[in-house]
C-alpha cells in the first residue's frame, strides 16, 4: 500500500498545434477578433458564479478552443450561467458572454 | 341599373385577393393557438371585455389616440387617412342607401358609385359630406408626403427604411384618393352635380376641355383610381399595410387574455402583423441615437421575423430596455416578442446541464426575511456591506442567500433565449428558498426581482425590491435616516421601472435624505445604462459610449451624486462619469442616524 501524500503526477500536456484542426478555432477568432486580445488574467475565472461551485474554467476552456483543443468544451461551457460578471471584470473588455455563446454554437457537435 | 363596368375588374379582382388572404391568415393562426388560448377567446366573448375592446378599436384602429400622444401632428395624419377612409366607405354606404333605397348593390357599387349614379338627381347635402371626407383624407395624403420630406416636422427624427413590397404598397396607397379626386371630378364635368370640390373642379374642366376628350379622360381616370385600389388591395395582407386589419383582432384576444410567452405560438402572428412599421420605435432606442446602429430596432425585428429571414445577430443586439415598447402605438409586447425568437433560435433542452446544482447550499443566517444578493451585487460588495449595516440597524434577523457563493437567479440565460436551462436554477432557487422557510425574500438586483416576481412560484413568500423594503422599514420607523442639503439625482434600471414598474419608493427614500434632481428623461422614459445582460451583441466599447450619453444626462442635473437601484446600472454608469455613483443602500447607509 503506497502511502498517499496528495501528489500526483500530470499527464503531459502538450499541445500540438501543427495536429490540432483550427479550423473551428479560426471561426471563432474571426467572429469574435477581441479574443485574441486576451492576457489570461484570469479575473474572469476568479469571479465566475458556476466557477464558485465547480472546476468550471472559463479561462482554460476559451484558451484550449483557441489552441484547437474542442474535446469537452461544448459541455464545459454548458456549466456556465451567463450572468455576465466577467464581461464586467474583464480588463480587456472581451464580450465574455457573446464567445461562451459562440464557441457552443460552433462546437455543439465536439 | 347595372354596377357594373370594365374598369372595375381591378378593384374586384384586389378585393377579393385580399379579403381570402386574410380570412386565410386569421383562421389558420386561429386555429393552431393553444388550446388554453382557444378557451379563453370562448369565456371572453360573452362578457363584457367584448365591449371594452370594441371601444378600443375605435379609439385605436379609427382614431388612433396613442400615435397623438407621441405627436399631433402624426396623429391627425393617421387619423385622416384611416378613420377618414374608414368615413368615406360608411357615408358612401348610407349615401346609396338614401339614394336607391334598401336594395342589393354590388361592392364596387358602392365603391364607385359616382359613376353610376350620374343618372340620379343629386342630393347635395351627400354631394358636399363625401367632399369633405374626401379632402380629410386628402390633407392626410398630403401630410404623408410631407413626412417623407421632413419627417422632423412630425416629432421624428428617423423614419422607417422600407422593403420594395411596403413602397409599391405605399405608393399605391398615395394615389388611390387623387385619383379618386380626379376620376369624380371628371364625372361631374361630364354629367354635373358634385360638392364644394369634385364639383368646382368638374365645372372648371368642363369650361377648358373638350367634351370629347372629356370622355376618354374620365374613363382613364376611373381606370387609374380602381388600378390604384386593386394594387393596394393585392399588396395589403404581404406589407406593413396588413396593420389595418390585424390589430382589430389583436386588440381582442388582447382583452381576453392573451398574452405572448417565452416560447414562440400562434398568437404572436397577430402581433407580429400588427405592426404598422411606423418607424416611431427607431427614436427612442439608443442603439440608434448613440451607436448608429440602424437595422435591429424593433421594426426591423418583426420585419425580419415576419418574412422569415431574422438573423440570430439581429435577434441579439438588443438592450431589452423596453423603451420602444413604452412608445409602441400598437402596444406590441416587443420584448417578449424578441425573447422567444432567442428561444427558437438557441434553446437546446438537456436534461444533464447544470446537475451540479446539489449540495451547493452555502447559505448563511436564520431569519424570516431571505436576502439574495445576486451574481451582480456580489460583485459590488459596497452593496452588500450596506444592506448588512442596515439590516443591522433595523434589528431585521436575515437569512443570507448566497452571500458565500450561490446559483444565479436565471434570467440571463432566459434572456439568451436559453429558457428551458434557466428553469433548472429557478427550480433549485425556488426549492433553497422554501427550504429555509423565509416569508419575505429581498434582493438589490433588479434583474432577480423580475424573474423572481414573473417566473418563480413563490405563493407565500413576498418578493421585494430593497428600494421597497427600504421605504417600508423608514415608514414603519424602524430605520431612522438623516436629511441633509446632498444633491442627488436618479437612474431608473429598466428592469426595476419599466420592468417591474417601480418609480416612486427609490424615489422616495432619496427624498427622505436629501434633494432629488430628475434628469431630462426619467421614469419611463429613462435610458438604459447600456450594459444589459440581454445584448450579447455590443462590443466593450460600444457600453461604454452609451454609459457615458446616459452619465451625460445624468450629470446635466447638476447633481453632486448620482444614485440608482442596480448594481449592473451602477458599475456601468460609474464608467462614464467623474462623479459619484452610489446605489441606494449605499446612500441610506451612510446616513444612518
Amino acid at each position: 500500500m503506497p502511502v498517499h501524500f496528495g501528489y500526483t503526477i500530470s499527464k503531459p500536456r502538450a499541445i500540438d498545434i501543427d495536429h490540432n484542426n483550427l479550423r473551428k478555432s479560426d471561426e471563432i477568432l474571426r467572429e469574435m477578433p477581441e479574443l485574441q486580445t486576451c492576457i489570461g488574467c484570469g479575473a474572469c475565472t476568479a469571479v465566475c458564479t458556476a466557477g464558485n461551485l465547480t472546476q468550471f474554467n472559463f479561462r482554460k476552456v476559451h484558451t484550449l478552443v483557441r489552441r484547437g483543443e474542442y474535446q469537452g468544451a461544448y459541455e464545459e461551457m454548458n456549466k456556465c450561467m451567463l450572468c455576465g460578471k466577467c464581461r464586467l471584470v474583464c480588463p480587456r473588455g472581451i464580450n465574455t458572454r457573446g464567445v461562451v455563446m459562440l464557441i457552443k454554437r460552433k462546437l455543439g457537435d465536439f | 341599373m347595372s354596377f357594373y363596368a370594365p374598369f372595375c375588374l381591378p378593384f374586384i379582382i384586389g378585393a377579393v385577393v385580399m379579403f381570402a388572404t386574410i380570412l386565410w391568415k386569421w383562421g389558420s393562426w386561429l386555429y393552431r393557438l393553444p388550446h388554453a388560448d382557444k378557451m379563453r377567446i370562448l369565456r371572453g366573448l360573452p362578457t363584457t371585455r367584448t365591449l371594452s375592446a370594441a371601444w378600443e378599436v375605435v379609439r385605436e384602429s379609427l382614431l388612433h389616440r396613442r400615435i397623438f400622444r407621441v405627436n399631433p401632428l402624426l396623429g391627425y395624419m393617421h387619423m385622416s387617412l384611416a378613420f377618414g377612409w374608414f368615413l368615406l366607405i360608411a357615408v358612401g354606404w348610407i349615401e346609396t342607401v338614401a339614394y336607391l333605397g334598401f336594395r342589393f348593390v354590388p361592392l364596387q357599387g358602392h365603391v364607385f358609385f359616382k359613376y353610376f349614379a350620374t343618372g340620379l338627381e343629386h342630393k347635395p347635402v351627400f354631394d358636399f359630406l363625401m367632399d369633405l371626407l374626401l379632402l380629410f383624407v386628402l390633407s392626410g395624403v398630403a401630410l404623408a408626403w410631407g413626412k417623407r420630406l421632413y419627417s422632423r416636422a412630425m416629432g421624428m427624427r428617423r423614419t422607417t427604411k422600407h422593403v420594395l413590397g411596403d413602397r409599391i404598397a405605399l405608393s399605391a396607397l398615395w394615389f388611390i384618393f387623387p385619383a379618386r379626386l380626379v376620376a369624380e371630378s371628371l364625372t361631374c364635368a361630364l354629367y354635373g352635380g358634385g360638392g364644394f370640390l369634385t364639383g368646382s373642379i368638374g365645372a372648371w374642366m368642363a369650361g377648358h376641355i373638350d367634351a370629347g376628350v372629356l370622355i376618354y379622360l374620365e374613363s382613364a381616370a376611373w381606370w387609374i383610381y380602381s388600378s390604384c385600389l386593386g394594387l393596394f388591395f393585392v399588396a395589403l395582407p404581404f406589407s406593413r399595410y396588413m396593420h389595418i386589419f390585424t390589430e382589430i383582432p389583436l386588440i381582442f384576444l388582447r382583452h381576453y387574455g392573451l398574452r405572448s410567452s417565452e416560447k414562440e405560438s400562434a398568437y404572436d402572428h397577430f402581433q407580429i402583423e400588427a405592426c404598422s412599421r411606423c418607424g416611431i420605435c427607431i427614436d427612442p432606442c439608443q442603439l440608434q441615437s448613440v451607436l448608429q446602429i440602424n437595422d435591429v430596432q424593433s421594426v426591423y425585428f418583426l420585419r425580419d421575423r415576419r418574412y422569415h429571414s431574422l438573423r440570430l445577430q439581429t435577434a441579439d443586439n438588443c438592450l431589452m430596455c423596453g423603451r420602444c415598447a413604452e412608445r409602441c402605438p400598437v402596444g406590441i409586447d416587443l420584448n417578449t416578442l424578441r425573447l422567444n425568437s432567442r428561444d427558437t433560435m438557441r434553446n437546446v433542452p438537456d436534461e444533464k446541464r447544470y446537475d451540479y446544482l446539489q449540495g451547493v447550499d452555502r447559505s448563511s443566517g436564520t431569519g424570516k426575511v431571505g436576502y439574495f444578493a445576486g451574481c451582480m451585487t456580489l460583485l459590488t460588495p459596497r452593496i452588500l456591506l450596506a444592506m448588512e449595516r442596515i439590516f443591522k440597524a433595523s434589528g431585521e434577523e436575515v437569512w443570507w442567500a448566497d452571500k458565500e457563493g450561490g446559483v444565479c437567479c436565471g434570467r440571463p440565460l432566459m434572456l439568451s433565449g436559453e429558457t428551458d436551462s434557466a428553469l433548472k436554477m429557478i427550480q433549485y432557487n425556488t426549492e433553497l428558498f422554501r427550504k429555509h422557510g423565509i416569508t419575505t425574500l429581498v434582493t438589490s438586483c433588479p434583474i432577480c426581482l423580475r424573474v423572481f416576481r414573473e417566473e418563480y412560484r413563490l405563493d407565500g413568500i413576498e418578493v421585494l425590491h430593497h428600494s421597497e423594503y427600504l421605504l417600508r422599514l423608514m415608514r414603519s420607523g424602524r430605520l431612522n435616516v438623516t436629511h441633509g442639503a446632498e444633491r442627488f439625482t436618479y437612474h431608473d434600471p429598466c428592469e426595476l421601472g419599466r420592468g417591474s414598474g417601480i418609480y416612486d419608493e427609490p424615489r422616495a427614500v432619496i427624498e427622505a435624505i436629501g434633494e432629488l434632481l430628475e434628469p431630462a428623461e426619467t421614469r419611463e422614459h429613462a435610458l438604459c445604462c447600456g450594459s444589459s445582460v440581454a445584448n450579447t451583441a455590443i462590443s466593450d466599447g460600444q457600453q461604454l459610449q452609451l454609459a457615458r450619453s446616459v452619465a451625460a444626462e445624468l450629470d446635466a442635473t447638476g447633481a453632486s451624486t448620482i444614485v440608482t437601484a442596480c448594481p449592473l446600472c451602477k458599475k456601468a454608469i460609474a464608467r462614464g462619469t467623474q462623479t459619484e455613483v452610489r446605489d441606494l443602500a449605499e446612500i441610506v447607509a451612510e446616513h444612518l442616524q
